[in-house]
């Protein structure tokens, strides 16, 4: 049963490595917008990028 | 120990301090900014502020010079509109609105000064409305004074929104994950922690699994569980219980009483339940807030359709990219395929296709000829084009559907507040009765107290009570906006829901203010297409309606023959001569002059042409209906309701329209006050009176209605009194929007009775301590998800959208020659 004292600590390493790398995520825009990035694959001419007139992209987010 | 600022509450540096004269005290703040907002405040007669507020302010910006770029014209043309005796009304994002207390002091603050008109301001949406008398004050001064108090002014701009949006679900989500993976890790220490209690654990092992319980479950109660205690608190300083101050109650005593048995070493510890409650609620929360966010996209997404930038052609016939603000009236703007139209303009182009699905919930394209109007935010699908500006910023068709849009939700529904008002009396009846609970538990069997009273105050769900009315407004009006129906009046949809009985105005709102020929009657041995083409070389010069309809119908005419000595009798028709022969044209007695005929009995509204002989032919002229009357009164006949028509005109005409349409009720030559009359009457008699009109000259008489639906585009939108317009010019839309306020009233009510058959059903289980506290937590957030998701159910009527759309994202091929209009 000792190897609980080495496991559990080990999964709360995780868990704090699997927090860390969510919230980096949410952070870099990850997660704004759950519901196109799906679609993307079906349209072949889906806008990624909104386009100025005068040919210059905006900056993604 | 250094003391904290009076006014932003943060630690004031060692030797920093300054000292603020407040209600007559010294009070210790941090800086200059905060000293002035402090004095401001009490000078004000507003330190009540102080007592009322639950979140330290944030300090004041100390860079207060930057607004006054915002009385630049060329700026405030874009964010400003102006209104009726000499004011104007801005929209402003202020951040740092976090609580009641906040906007009343922004009210309190603002509406003192002189030259303020109104100000309104939703704490929710974190927006305030303005309007004030530029003559007065600056608009700069009101945004420093705003700035002064320790928040910062946003003119409204689509992407200052999307920002605060954005901030608000990335917490959430990253609570939320907390609370997730938190409760994950407290369930497995739990499970092993009940096993162990059967098969026999040794105390210093469970002791162990659980202080990990305790490791995990604090930052979800200190992190995620944040703002139930935030709410809580704000509702106690606002001396009024709402659901946080059950939900933190139960949360903390959960949560203290773990801790105390984990410490003691005794009995059990609930950290699983405490992470489990915290979860879902988020949950719960989270997709609350996901609907009122989409609710808002709609405002959002037409704000956004405003490019920043356009290409005007200078002078020298170049193109130069500038700023959408430095438009002006008149200048020559090009614009690319894809690209959004950045003002309201004049086509100069033989034609286009344009999508403007956003302004009218139509997607398909639409094709527009020289000379017709584009609106701003539509989306050019073939280009490039020209053309000529006409409006710009504040006073294009989009900016005042985004204004209407953004009132309509500023505003509260009366039955929101009674939600608001049922949950705090409820959470008061439930604290007492989790107390009581505790008492009589304490007397049969006091282990059990504890859990029972636990259950009580978790498995109660005051938030489907609260939630069920907001969010299906929500809902509804982000529903109806999608198909170009904007309901400007809190209320308006239940109204809408009730509506039997539709009247509706003629002229503009049945047909359209134009004639057209119904049918050509020989009288003579002239064939009846050549009559028309003598009637339409006759009215070759004339402007009247009656002229319009028939030279529209005739086929073009060969340039050969032409009509000369034309002369116009005004009010009687046209006298003239063709090929020698001289013809008449118009009303009976001046046509039939020529010959020396009679008219005969049903002459009075038909024209007619003659010669020296007598009669040739009659015209039937009539109206013509707007192409979705027909349709839209089938709609509404199907929909069991009644109609009628009150109009102005005269009553043959009403008879005809009214006769197509296959309405029987109709009446005519009514003045603006017998309409009222008849509107009054029919209410009396217990009908609830639906009003059609185009809004602009029927004001008074739309306000007598129980709704008050007005057709119109543009500049009419903004100003009409109605309590729903429609946008998207589609008369139908009626229709749709009163099954969609059914449907809206008919999932309230499925809310209200599930709210209360829930509570109804599980407190009287939870107090005779049947209900354990995990499944109580399960309970109470299946309640609230129930209540969001069944109000998801309200959706736009589909309109073979998915058709439409594919076609318009088809790409335009340039064309060379113009199109059929």
């Amino acid at each position: 049963m000792n190897i609980v004292l080495v496991l559990i600590p080990l999964s709360l390493v995780l868990l704090v490595a699997g927090v860390w790398a969510f919230f980096w995520g949410v952070n870099h825009a990850q997660f704004d917008d759950l519901e196109t990035p799906a679609l993307m694959p079906l349209s072949e001419d889906f806008p990624t990028r909104s386009f100025t007139p005068t040919g210059e992209t905006e900056s993604g987010t | 120990m250094s003391a904290a600022c009076f006014h932003c509450n943060e630690a004031i540096p060692e030797g920093a301090a300054l000292i603020a004269r407040v209600a007559a005290q010294s009070l210790e703040v941090c800086c200059i900014g905060c000293k002035a907002a402090a004095e401001w405040i009490d000078a004000l007669g507003l330190g009540e502020y102080y007592r009322l507020r639950d979140v330290p302010a944030e300090r004041p910006a100390s860079e207060q010079n930057n607004f006054l770029a915002w009385d630049r014209p060329q700026l405030q043309r874009l964010y400003v509109r102006k209104l009726a005796d000499e004011a104007a009304e801005v929209c402003l994002l202020v951040e740092g609105i976090r609580c009641t207390a906040c906007s009343w002091l922004i009210e309190r603050a603002l509406r003192g000064v002189p030259g303020v008109v109104d100000i309104e301001v939703n704490p929710g949406a974190k927006q305030v409305r303005l309007a004030w008398a530029p003559g007065k004050i600056a608009l700069s001064d009101l945004l420093l004074r705003l700035s002064r108090l320790g928040y910062v002014p946003h003119p409204l701009d689509a992407q200052a929104l999307d920002m605060v949006n954005r901030r608000e679900s990335r917490l959430a989500m990253k609570r939320l994950i907390v609370a997730g993976l938190g409760m994950m890790q407290a369930m497995m220490y739990a499970v092993t922690l009940y096993a162990g209690a059967f098969e026999g654990m040794n105390p210093s092992t469970r002791d162990f699994f659980r202080w990990l319980g305790l490791l995990v479950t604090t930052p979800v109660v200190f992190y995620a569980a944040q703002p139930f205690f935030a709410g809580a608190w704000r509702e106690l300083r606002a001396r009024s219980l709402g659901m946080d101050v059950a939900i933190a109650a139960a949360v903390a005593l959960i949560y203290a009483a773990s801790v105390y048995e984990t410490v003691r070493g005794g009995a059990s510890v609930y950290f699983d339940s405490a992470s489990m409650f915290v979860f879902l609620l988020l949950g719960g929360r989270y997709l609350e807030m996901r609907g009122r966010q989409r609710a808002t996209d709609v405002v959002d997404a037409l704000a956004r359709m405003q490019p920043a930038l356009a290409q005007r052609r200078t002078p020298m016939g170049s193109l130069e990219t500038i700023g959408v603000h430095e438009l002006s009236e008149g200048d020559i703007v090009a614009i690319a395929a894809g690209a959004t139209v950045p003002a309201d303009g004049v086509l100069l182009d033989a034609s286009c296709a344009v999508d403007e699905s956003l302004l009218t919930g139509e997607s398909s394209a639409r094709m527009r000829a020289r000379g017709d109007t584009l609106v701003a935010g539509s989306v050019m699908r073939s280009g490039p084009v020209e053309l000529r500006v006409t409006h710009i910023g504040a006073d294009t068709v989009l900016s005042a559907i985004v204004r209407l849009v953004g009132r309509a939700q500023t505003g509260r529904p009366p039955s929101a507040r009674l939600g608001d008002r049922i949950a705090s009396h409820f959470v008061a009846g439930v604290l007492v009765l989790a107390a009581a609970t505790a008492i009589v538990w304490l007397r049969i069997d006091p282990t059990r107290a504890f859990a029972a009273a636990l259950a009580v105050l978790v498995v109660s769900c005051p938030c489907a009570f609260a939630l069920s009315v907001p969010i299906v407004y929500a809902r509804a009006t982000a529903a109806l906006a999608r198909i170009g129906v904007l309901v400007l009046k809190p209320g308006a949809l239940e109204q809408l829901a009730r509506i039997d009985h539709v009247v509706f105005d003629k002229t503009g709102t049945l047909t359209k203010n134009r004639m057209e020929l119904a049918s050509v009657v020989p009288c003579g041995a002239q064939s009846a297409a050549h009559c028309l083409q003598i009637a339409a070389l006759l009215e070759e010069c004339s402007a009247h309606p009656l002229a319009l309809a028939i030279r529209a119908a005739a086929p073009p005419q060969s340039t050969a023959c032409a009509a000369s000595n034309l002369h116009t009798v005004s009010g009687a028709g046209v006298d003239g001569e063709i090929d020698g022969r001289r013809y008449r044209i118009g009303r009976a007695n001046f046509a039939l002059a020529i010959a020396d005929a009679m008219p005969r009995a049903d002459d009075d509204d038909a024209v007619v042409l003659a010669d020296r002989h007598g009669a040739l032919a009659r015209f039937v002229l009539r109206e013509t209906l707007r192409d979705d009357a027909p349709g839209a009164v089938a709609k509404l006949r199907r929909q069991g309701v009644r109609m009628s028509i009150l109009s102005g005109d005269e009553r043959s005409r009403v008879r005809v329209v009214a006769a197509r349409l296959g309405i029987t009720d109709f009446r005519s030559r009514v003045r603006p006050a017998d309409k009222l009359r008849a509107l009054h009457a029919l209410r009396a008699a217990g009908a609830a009176v639906c009003m059609v009109g185009d809004g602009i000259n029927d004001a008074p008489v739309l306000a007598g209605a129980d709704v008050a639906v007005a057709l119109g585009s543009g500049a009419q939108l903004a100003q009409s009194s109605a309590d729903i317009v429609l946008a998207s010019d589609d008369l139908g839309a009626v229709a749709d929007a009163r099954a969609l306020a059914l449907g809206t009233v008919r999932v309230l009510r499925q809310n209200l009775t599930w709210a209360f058959a829930y509570n109804f059903a599980c407190i009287p289980l939870a107090a005779m301590g049947f209900i354990p506290s995990w499944l109580a937590a399960i309970g109470m957030s299946a309640s609230s998800i129930l209540v969001v998701l069944n109000s998801l159910r309200i959706k736009p009527p589909a309109r073979e959208r998915v058709k439409n759309r594919s076609e318009a994202s088809l790409p335009a091929p340039r064309r060379a020659t113009p199109l059929p209009a």
